[in-house]
């Protein structure tokens, strides 16, 4: 059969959104394999967050109930895109892939937000789940609040979009695979989501004033629980301020040419 | 109307500050219609050059222009002014291949029932049908190649750049596949076609740039390439396996060795001075059998490059 060339350039919002549409199947059915087992093993690990540390201690009262049960919900909803993108990409540029899907004819910043679209359909479940769960074991009473949409929003895009920057802007694949592992740790053991501030070293929580994960601990917090965090407009602030940032360096990562 | 003549103008593309030159002051042309090949050896620098056109890698130096386009300016029209099919695998583990091949096309920015049309005949062309429904983690290296060609050309580009895309397809459906690149060519898309393929670049391309170290050497059609051969033939001998290199009798213009093949090329009027050669050789228990042919393309190649196209070893100086 014979088409018709076009030498037409497709831009403007209508090519914006059924680009974002495409690379959004694109994504998912580039992880159909991997992707349910994906969401499972993050359920799973947001109720093995939120059941193991009650462990630490004999009794849970009801403020500790609330920071281990938001906090597990908290950590799941970050890590997802704080280190799946990087892990997936690593494995596309080792593979020799990569260089397909980036000659993709599509706007840069449509694949980006396909790619968050993703990673908050492989988060969410976790984070629901791991409420559920925090309610049913430590008997507690959330009171959500509409800042609910924006916060989690908010945490979603702007840890996904670190976790994209370190991908794309990262050039060795074993580089993004060892800052995804830090992340990961990072996130998991040494942030005070988990536990409040004052239990680190002044210095450590000091830092983490200035990095956003704390922050995006306060803002889901603030409007899951009445009256466990205060300050919550600053750490909106400071998170607004990453997601910023994550997204210029998203933008200038993804259309450097070596 | 614009005339949609793709040009690289002095090409230069540099790593390390200088230290490795992957395209040194590389100039070609290709016209709409043309099938024009990139042949040289590994490492020639063909894909850092057909990169450079897609946007992947951006050029230290030099031009690159699709008809009033300035890909280097503008990366986001190259993509969608040019199809890709890069050497490396395609990520479809799972995809479905009909599959694949449609939301390519759709991300192409073509209308559904075109691609669904162009899928379905170029599936059927290329005889990968029997497999439109299995999953890409499931596909031989082969169809896999051919369900990459089909995804990146469902919707073309007015530049369609192949490279190496008869890599691991069998005889039968590569023969299918030139006929489809041809046919690219027909309707008015410009191809650029890398191999290292020797003699698939003989028979199918329009002209081609002879490239190694990351200069072009040769370009042309592959006869004008040939024409320093004209008046010889190549003698090809195939020594008992062990045996060192026999003296070469004057009869003998140049030569080449990979394993025990000897490839030699004498002039037509003093082939039967090499046949006497040969022929003597296996008398002495030297050689097993010889051959006597045309000269091809891959003669002009080694003359050029020094490499033996089919074998990628550095041949002998003569």
């Amino acid at each position: 059969m014979t088409v018709t060339l076009t030498g037409d350039l497709r831009s403007g919002p209508g090519n914006w959104f059924a680009s974002l549409g495409a690379m959004l199947r694109w994504h998912l059915t580039s992880l159909r394999l991997v992707l349910p087992v994906m969401a499972v093993v993050q359920m799973l690990t947001a109720a093995g967050l939120s059941v193991g540390m009650s462990l630490f201690f004999s009794q849970v009262d009801e403020r500790t109930g609330l920071f281990l049960g938001t906090g597990a919900a908290i950590v799941s909803l970050i890590l997802v895109g704080l280190v799946v993108a990087p892990q997936l990409v690593a494995g596309e540029k080792e593979a020799g892939t990569y260089d397909f899907t980036a000659s993709l004819p599509v706007p840069r910043s449509a694949s980006v937000a396909g790619w968050v679209v993703v990673s908050a359909l492989v988060s969410l479940p976790a984070m629901v789940v791991a409420l559920l769960l925090a309610e049913w074991r430590f008997d507690l009473d959330f009171s959500v609040s509409w800042a609910v949409a924006p916060a989690v929003l908010l945490t979603l895009v702007c840890a996904a979009l670190i976790g994209y920057a370190v991908a794309h802007g990262v050039e060795k694949p074993t580089i993004t695979q060892m800052i995804s592992q830090v992340f990961a740790f990072l996130v998991l053991g040494f942030t005070p989501i988990t536990f409040p501030p004052e239990n680190l070293p002044g210095w450590l929580a000091g830092l983490h004033q200035a990095l956003p994960f704390y922050h995006m601990g306060v803002i889901i917090r603030g409007a899951l629980t009445d009256g466990l965090v205060t300050d919550v407009g600053r750490s909106y602030l400071i998170v607004v301020a990453w997601t910023v940032v994550a997204a210029v360096v998203t933008g200038i990562a993804v259309r450097r040419r070596k | 109307m614009n005339d949609w003549t793709f040009r690289a103008e002095g090409v230069t593309k540099t790593y390390d500050g200088g230290k490795t030159y992957p395209n040194r002051d590389v100039s070609i042309q290709v016209e709409p219609g043309e099938v024009y090949g990139l042949l040289g050896p590994n490492g020639a620098g063909k894909s850092t050059l057909v990169k450079q056109v897609i946007g992947l890698l951006k050029p230290t130096s030099g031009s690159l222009h699709l008809g009033p386009h300035d890909l280097v300016a503008d990366p986001d029209a190259a993509r969608q002014l040019c199809s890709y099919l890069p050497q490396a695998p395609m990520p479809i583990e799972s995809f479905k291949a009909a599959e694949a091949v449609r939301l390519t096309g759709q991300i192409r920015g073509g209308d559904r029932a075109v691609i669904n049309r162009r899928a379905d005949e170029l599936i059927e062309a290329l005889e990968i049908g029997e497999w439109r429904d299995t999953l890409g983690a499931r596909l031989s290296g082969g169809v896999r190649r051919l369900v990459g060609f089909v995804m990146v050309t469902v919707v073309p580009g007015r530049l369609v750049i192949l490279d190496e895309p008869t890599n691991d397809v069998d005889p039968l459906r590569r023969r299918l596949l030139w006929e489809q690149i041809r046919h690219l060519g027909e309707m008015g898309a410009a191809v650029i076609l890398v191999t290292h393929n020797v003699l698939e670049a003989e028979k199918s391309v329009d002209r081609l740039a002879v490239i190694s170290d990351g200069k072009v050497l040769a370009e042309g059609t592959p006869s004008s390439l040939k024409v320093a051969d004209r008046g010889r033939l190549r003698l090809q001998v195939m020594l008992v396996p062990g045996m060192p290199t026999p003296d070469l009798p004057p009869v003998v213009l140049d030569h080449s060795r990979v394993g025990n093949n000897l490839m030699s090329v004498i002039d037509e009027d003093r082939a039967t001075d090499g046949i006497g050669w040969a022929q003597r050789l296996m008398g002495e228990g030297v050689a097993e059998e010889y051959a006597l042919a045309a000269t091809t393309l891959e003669d002009a190649y080694i003359r050029l490059t020094g490499v033996v196209a089919s074998e990628e070893t550095e041949a002998v100086p003569a």
